[in-house]
């Protein structure tokens, strides 16, 4: 408004954006609010590594976490450390694509809990546990295949 | 700069300029936008089967990598040097078709240090890493 009182004759060529940092700022603080979600639950730091394989995140995922205090969580719920495998169970039971458990493990846990963990999935019908890591930062994996961004195999 | 030509003489231009503010949440957003759909960086590790398998089907050669306390490794009970794991896997697995490992953990170590073992592995060319049951 106040633009359009100081033109005199001069044609404007600079669009408004108002409405536009208008939409900018409510994406924004929906996607902060959203991240912090995503992760909400449990603290796990999961280890480093390099030679790591890639997973597409995908609606049938299961994720076990395990936090620091060795507590257990199935797909960000906690779930109690004798219903565990019950539950995997439940899942497992059914046909699926693939049987596979993300772990998402704290780094500094003793590897005893998570072997613990890893063996009682093997008793309820997973196949394949994906022990989740971060890829270290400027390291790229030395495995041909990971570096491929498609055909992902099961 | 095209606002000061338009304006009027002696008409203070009060409006801020929120051009670099744009830019900057722009690249927030994008950065957001990039965490969220990210994919997993995982392992993969074959869990044991838990119906007991016939006794024929044991190898003998299998290759079992030892993760000991105190940032020790061992491979078939074979103490290695952790600066030497990596070429010493290397070795075993360039010639070997079989690209299978099974990576045991002592139940005292911290897990970081076995993903890492599992890690070398995988670079190492192994293709399949076990967990021997407990």
């Amino acid at each position: 408004m106040g633009m359009s009182a100081g033109g005199g004759g001069g044609v404007k060529a600079e669009p408004n954006v108002t409405p536009m940092i208008d939409v900018m700022l409510v994406l924004l603080v929906i996607f902060m609010i959203v991240v912090p979600q995503i992760n909400a639950g449990f603290k796990a730091v999961p280890p480093d590594g390099q030679n790591l394989k890639t997973h597409p995140e995908e609606e049938g995922d299961q994720v076990l976490g395990i936090d620091d205090q060795g507590r257990y969580y199935l797909n960000k719920k906690p779930v109690r450390n004798e219903d565990l495998e019950t539950l995997v169970k439940q899942i497992f039971d059914q046909p699926r694509d693939d049987y596979i458990m993300y772990v998402k493990a704290h780094k500094d846990l003793q590897y005893l809990k998570v072997v613990d963990a890893l063996d009682r999935l093997s008793k309820s019908g997973v196949r394949v546990a994906a022990l989740i890591s971060e890829q270290l930062p400027g390291t790229e994996s030395l495995v041909e295949s990971d570096r491929l961004k498609i055909g992902s195999a099961k | 700069m095209s606002m000061s030509a338009g304006g009027g003489g002696s008409k203070l231009n009060n409006e801020p300029n929120v051009t670099p503010m744009i830019d900057v949440l722009l690249v927030l957003l994008v950065i957001f936008m990039m965490i969220i759909p990210m994919s997993r960086k995982a392992i993969d590790t074959q869990l044991p089967d838990p119906t007991p398998q016939p006794p024929s089907n044991v190898v003998p050669d299998q290759i079992v990598l030892e993760v000991l306390p105190g940032d020790k490794y061992a491979i078939n009970k074979e103490p290695v040097e952790k600066a030497a794991l990596f070429a010493r896997l290397k070795a075993i697995y360039d010639p070997r078709p079989e690209k299978v490992i099974f990576v045991k953990g002592d139940t005292m170590v911290t897990y970081n240090y076995v993903v890492w073992a599992m890690d070398q592995a995988r670079g190492a060319g192994v293709k399949v890493i076990g967990v021997p049951p407990k």
